[in-house]
């Protein structure tokens, strides 16, 4: 898209008013992105048809920076709320998208981020089907906020529920965790590494899919562990079902890098954000089958069978650490203060 | 004329071998009655001359048996029994427990003796024990101490040894503990593949010590749990162990063969001879100072300048110990950071891969303990014990309290203990460990759930430590909601402060508490460690405390020492830490520098701040190693040398201002010694006049840093007379005491 056809250069409170401008920003950069039959008719809202059991997620996102190694905001947005449809045990196929936007915003950044949404939607399969844009005040935002939500049709085959968890079930996890947090501390604080971390922001719901075809009840539950990390997402499994989880540290992956840069800012890969991460809690009797079927996928090629579901230490994550030893991973209480003496 | 009395006693009265002692007393006295243990200690019902019975009554209060504790004594007049003779007779138990547990003992002369002596029938017997010595916490499964409450109850008396038992002349009359090799514990030796060693019992302490003198690595089941032993002469085999047991440099305790082969390579003084010749019997930590001998120093006590030496205190370790002609490195059967094993199983499924061979026997460890840990400081041989375990769990009876409330307490988290008061006496936990290990978590909730059941009391208010994340905090949560108790948090150092209090009875006095720690959340949600309390009619003011610096990157600056340099150095300083960082880490720790919001007033960092800019050590490998190499690394100060390195502050003192000072004379070729001494000295003189400007005349002192036996030395000797000191006497100065400290302070403080 050439800026020079929009003709101007930065997003001003004029363009969120409602009037000429709005209606410039809309047609010149959203409408013509996300040109689709639902959104064409330019009503207030959509029309759509969902078979059977509909999810819905919705999420909005805040993130600084607003680009980031490996992505920005506005895939970030799609990838959020299609996985959080995804993980309800549904296929995603409609999103809503709503901007607010902090005046001064570059037009070519927010180019940018439309067309990021865009190529991440159409790899999620999913179509902008509703919007909203809102212009506030410089210093009312940050650059730029988005919400997104999410329909998506429950799988025919999803049985989804904490409570179906029974001890010796599996925690899968589909592949490196800690990368997405640590980009973005990267990005944000300019803290420098070995070398640069990527986010790892990515869509899950293909994967997620063919599990279900697969596997259909044998799921017992999928997460992904956005803020607060796996170790987060497993704490509330585990008092969620007041059962435990057992952990080999040796199996979680981790890659070098993001484990040299956790170690260096004395941080706990446990408890870093994760986008392209997602847990599975299957049945043990297909724990190497639906590993199989990740590997082979390529969201999940680095997937791993991390622990176990037991009823040995109820409401507790312990961890089988690497020089042997178990050790608690305890749950976040705020952040992360020092206990050692 | 007959006159008849009861008289009773509490205190640690039962398993020391109090009722035959009174038996015997009795007899010489010419008095007829009865001796029982009861709930609450020892009843005694004697009819005889009125003259007899109270010189009875004072012999027996003014020369109790050796290992026992009278806390309180009675006697009353009652109405005219008749008694045919004396009689121990069984134990009552008619109201709820309010004894004290009885610790385990160090075997006595006379049972060293008899396992020495062929002639006699223990002869090489290792679990020979008497009235005056062997396990009794280890052992007990619940009350009152009697043979059928305890482990050693799965064997069965012998004839021989029920002879004995019955007989009030013996030594193991009514001695709880008495086996024999006929009917007693059996000792075995396997390899680490569990195949049994065929050899005679009688030459299996000479195939123990040849097979240590090879270059093995055992585990040995002594009473109150594996240790793990080798040659402590041969370096290869000290290092060995060390990699196997994940223990880089955190120094091994020694056993010596004997005191006289202890005392050609180090030199003991008074104190140190005492502890080791105590029932107790714990480590000593001694200086290396003039160190004579062979060990292999450098494998056994990295870069240290002191070292743990310990005496056989079970029959097990005198029967090796007579056939070593070398010392043994003997340090808890466990992977770093884990309980010590006590159980045959968990020790071969554990220490497979680090041990060659196993000695078991088959008692039961109800409540395996680590040794504890003593060091008198040089100058004037003040204790400060280390560690509290064996030999001084699970009582302490020097507090007073008077409540009738049920209180359980949690302590803190990584030198975890427990403290409950569940009826008139307070029993304090052996050391317990680190909670984030989950075995050690465990060993912690299961002996506060056995404290409940053994007292049968639920507590009614439970303590916990203010910290959100310590797993004791958050177990106390827990507890407390299922048992429907009342629930306290106490700030840390607070506790620490009422912890000496309470070991010295102040609450009536006015002090000044001054807490020098490593870490401990704040009342403002800062890190504190470096604190000025005021204490006064049951109120604590926080008055002073050393000026606040950053607090970076959680955990890991307490595992770094050149973090807390970063933190307080000045820009001067550039240079030294470009030596200690890489570029990036310098760019990034900047930068979260410049951006943090959480504070400290922690001493601990601060010496770890004074070893990284003398380049003693960046990374610590165990706790609070820094600081132990700090104190290492001087061994005599001359106060006429020393000067202060910052002013006494409104506030407290600048722990930057102590950097900025040291990086000085650093430039200057100070020499290293000198600048330790001084850094002492400063933190020193900064306690004596911060007291004297706010009108204190006592002084409690206590936290982690006044583990440093110098710093101790110091202020006794700075310290006018005017002015007095309280250390801790039973208790450790480090966190162990948090659990005595958090009960004190909901005693005594006002909210
Ligand atoms: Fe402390
Ligand atoms: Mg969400
Ligand atoms: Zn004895
Ligand atoms: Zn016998």
């Amino acid at each position: 898209m050439d800026i020079e056809n929009i003709g101007f250069e930065t997003i001003n409170l004029g363009h969120g008013s409602g009037g000429e401008l709005t209606r410039n920003l809309l047609d010149k950069i959203i409408f013509k992105t996300f040109s689709n039959p639902y959104l064409d008719q330019k009503h207030d809202g959509s029309i759509v048809k969902i078979e059977g059991e509909v999810a819905i997620s919705t999420d909005s996102f805040v993130i600084t920076p607003i680009f980031f190694k490996g992505g920005n905001i506005g895939e970030l947005a799609v990838h959020g709320t299609v996985n959080d449809v995804a993980m309800c045990g549904a296929i995603p196929k409609y999103l809503s998208l709503a901007f607010i936007i902090e005046e001064g915003l570059k037009v070519s950044e927010f180019i940018e981020i439309v067309q990021s949404i865009k190529k991440a939607a159409d790899e999620s399969g999913v179509l902008i089907i509703t919007g909203d844009t809102k212009v506030v005040e410089r210093g009312k935002g940050d650059k730029i906020f988005i919400n997104t939500t999410g329909f998506g049709q429950v799988h025919p085959k999803a049985n989804i529920s904490v409570h179906n968890i029974k001890e010796g079930d599996k925690i899968i996890v589909n592949g490196f965790i800690a990368q997405h947090g640590m980009a973005i501390m990267s990005e944000r604080e300019g803290l420098e590494f070995e070398s640069t971390i990527e986010s790892d922001s990515t869509n899950l719901n293909f994967l997620v899919n063919d599990l279900l075809d697969v596997f259909g009840d044998k799921i017992k539950l999928f997460r992904d562990p956005t803020r607060g990390g796996i170790g987060t997402v497993l704490h509330e499994i585990a008092n969620d079902i007041n059962k435990g989880v057992f952990l080999k540290e040796a199996i979680i992956p981790l890659e070098k890098q993001v484990a040299a840069a956790c170690e260096m800012l004395g941080l706990d890969p446990m408890y870093v954000a994760n986008e392209g991460v997602f847990l599975v809690v299957v049945d043990p009797s297909v724990e190497n089958e639906v590993l199989n079927v990740m590997r082979n996928h390529k969201k999940g090629k680095n997937a791993a069978i991390i622990g176990e579901i037991t009823n040995e230490h109820p409401n507790k994550v312990v961890m089988e650490s690497l020089i042997g030893g178990k050790r608690i991973v305890s749950p976040l209480v705020g952040e992360q203060l020092p206990r050692i003496c | 004329m007959i006159k008849s009395y009861k008289i009773s006693f509490s205190g640690q009265v039962q398993g020391v071998g109090f009722r035959p002692y009174v038996y015997n007393l009795a007899l010489k006295f010419n008095l007829k009655g009865t001796v029982s243990n009861n709930e609450d200690g020892v009843l005694i019902f004697t009819s005889g001359n009125p003259q007899n019975i109270s010189a009875f009554y004072k012999k027996l209060t003014e020369f109790p048996p050796p290992i026992s504790k009278i806390k309180t004594k009675s006697i009353i007049e009652t109405e005219n029994l008749i008694f045919e003779d004396f009689r121990i007779i069984p134990s009552t138990k008619n109201g709820q427990l309010n004894l004290p547990l009885t610790p385990d003992f160090a075997i006595c002369k006379d049972c060293k003796n008899d396992i020495e002596n062929p002639e006699n029938r223990r002869y090489n017997y290792a679990f020979t024990t008497c009235v005056n010595c062997g396990p009794r916490w280890a052992i007990t499964q619940t009350f009152p101490f009697e043979r059928s409450n305890t482990s050693i109850d799965e064997f069965p008396m012998c004839a021989k040894c029920k002879k004995e038992y019955n007989s009030p002349i013996n030594r193991r009359f009514h001695s709880q503990t008495n086996t024999c090799s006929t009917c007693g514990i059996q000792l075995k030796l396997i390899n680490n593949l569990g195949e049994t060693i065929k050899i005679e019992q009688s030459n299996l302490f000479k195939k123990i010590a040849a097979l240590l003198s090879e270059g093995n690595i055992i585990g040995i089941k002594n009473t109150s749990g594996y240790l793990l032993c080798c040659n402590a002469e041969n370096p290869k085999i000290v290092q060995k162990l060390r990699n196997k047991k994940h223990r880089p440099n955190k120094p091994f305790a020694v056993l010596y063969p004997s005191l006289k082969f202890l005392q050609k390579e180090v030199i003991l003084n008074d104190k140190q001879l005492k502890s080791l010749a105590s029932a107790e019997r714990p480590i000593n930590i001694v200086s290396l100072e003039n160190y004579k001998g062979k060990l292999a120093l450098q494998q056994v006590a990295p870069n240290l300048n002191q070292l743990g030496i310990m005496l056989p205190y079970t029959g097990i370790l005198q029967l090796l110990a007579n056939e070593l002609n070398f010392p043994i490195v003997a340090t808890s059967g466990n992977i770093h950071g884990s309980p010590i094993i006590s159980t045959n199983g968990d020790a071969l499924e554990k220490l497979q891969q680090v041990a060659d061979y196993f000695l078991q026997h088959n008692l039961k460890i109800e409540h395996p303990q680590d040794d504890s840990v003593v060091k008198f400081s040089t100058k004037f041989q003040q204790k400060v014990l280390f560690r509290r375990s064996l030999g001084y769990a699970p009582n302490y009876l020097e507090a007073s309290i008077n409540s009738e409330e049920k209180i359980l307490a949690m302590g803190a988290h990584l030198k975890s203990t427990i403290a409950f008061y569940p009826n008139s006496n307070l029993y304090i936990s052996q050391y317990l460990g680190n909670l984030d290990n989950f075995d050690v978590y465990n060993r912690f909730t299961e002996t506060t759930e056995n404290f409940i059941q053994l007292f049968e009391q639920q507590p009614e208010i439970i303590l916990v430590d203010k910290h959100p994340m310590y797993q004791s905090t958050q177990f106390g949560k827990e507890l407390a909601k299922k048992t429907n108790s009342k629930l306290l948090e106490i700030q840390h150092h607070k506790a620490h402060f009422t912890a000496v209090l309470g070991e010295h009875n102040l609450f009536n006095e006015k002090v000044l508490g001054v807490i020098f720690d490593g870490t401990g959340f704040g009342d403002d949600e800062n890190i504190w460690g470096g604190e000025f309390f005021s204490y006064q009619n049951n109120k604590i003011e926080r008055i002073g405390q050393v000026e606040n610096f950053d607090w970076l990157l959680g955990d890991k600056m307490s595992k770094e020492p050149r973090l807390s340099l970063l933190s307080l150095a000045s820009e001067e300083m550039k240079s030294i830490l470009e030596q200690k960082f890489t570029s990036n880490e310098l760019k990034n720790y900047g930068y979260l520098k410049s951006q943090n919001k959480l504070k400290t007033s922690s001493v601990g960092r601060l010496f770890d701040a004074v070893a990284s800019i003398l380049n003693i050590t960046d990374f610590n490998t165990y706790e609070g190693e820094a600081a132990i190499l700090l104190e290492n690394s001087i061994s005599n100060y001359d106060l006429r040398t020393c000067k202060s390195y910052s002013q006494l502050t409104s506030l407290g003192f600048s722990a930057k201002e102590i950097i900025k000072n040291i990086y000085k004379d650093v430039e200057n070729g100070t020499s290293r010694e000198q600048i330790i001494t001084n850094f002492l000295f400063s933190l020193a003189t900064h306690i004596l006049n911060f007291s004297k400007v706010k009108g204190f005349t006592k002084i409690a002192l206590s936290g982690g840093v006044f583990q440093n036996t110098t710093l101790v030395d110091m202020l006794l000797e700075l310290a006018p007379k005017e002015i007095k000191l309280y250390f801790h006497k039973d208790l450790s100065p480090n966190d162990e005491n948090s659990s005595f400290g958090q009960l004190m302070y909901y005693l005594n403080i006002n909210k």
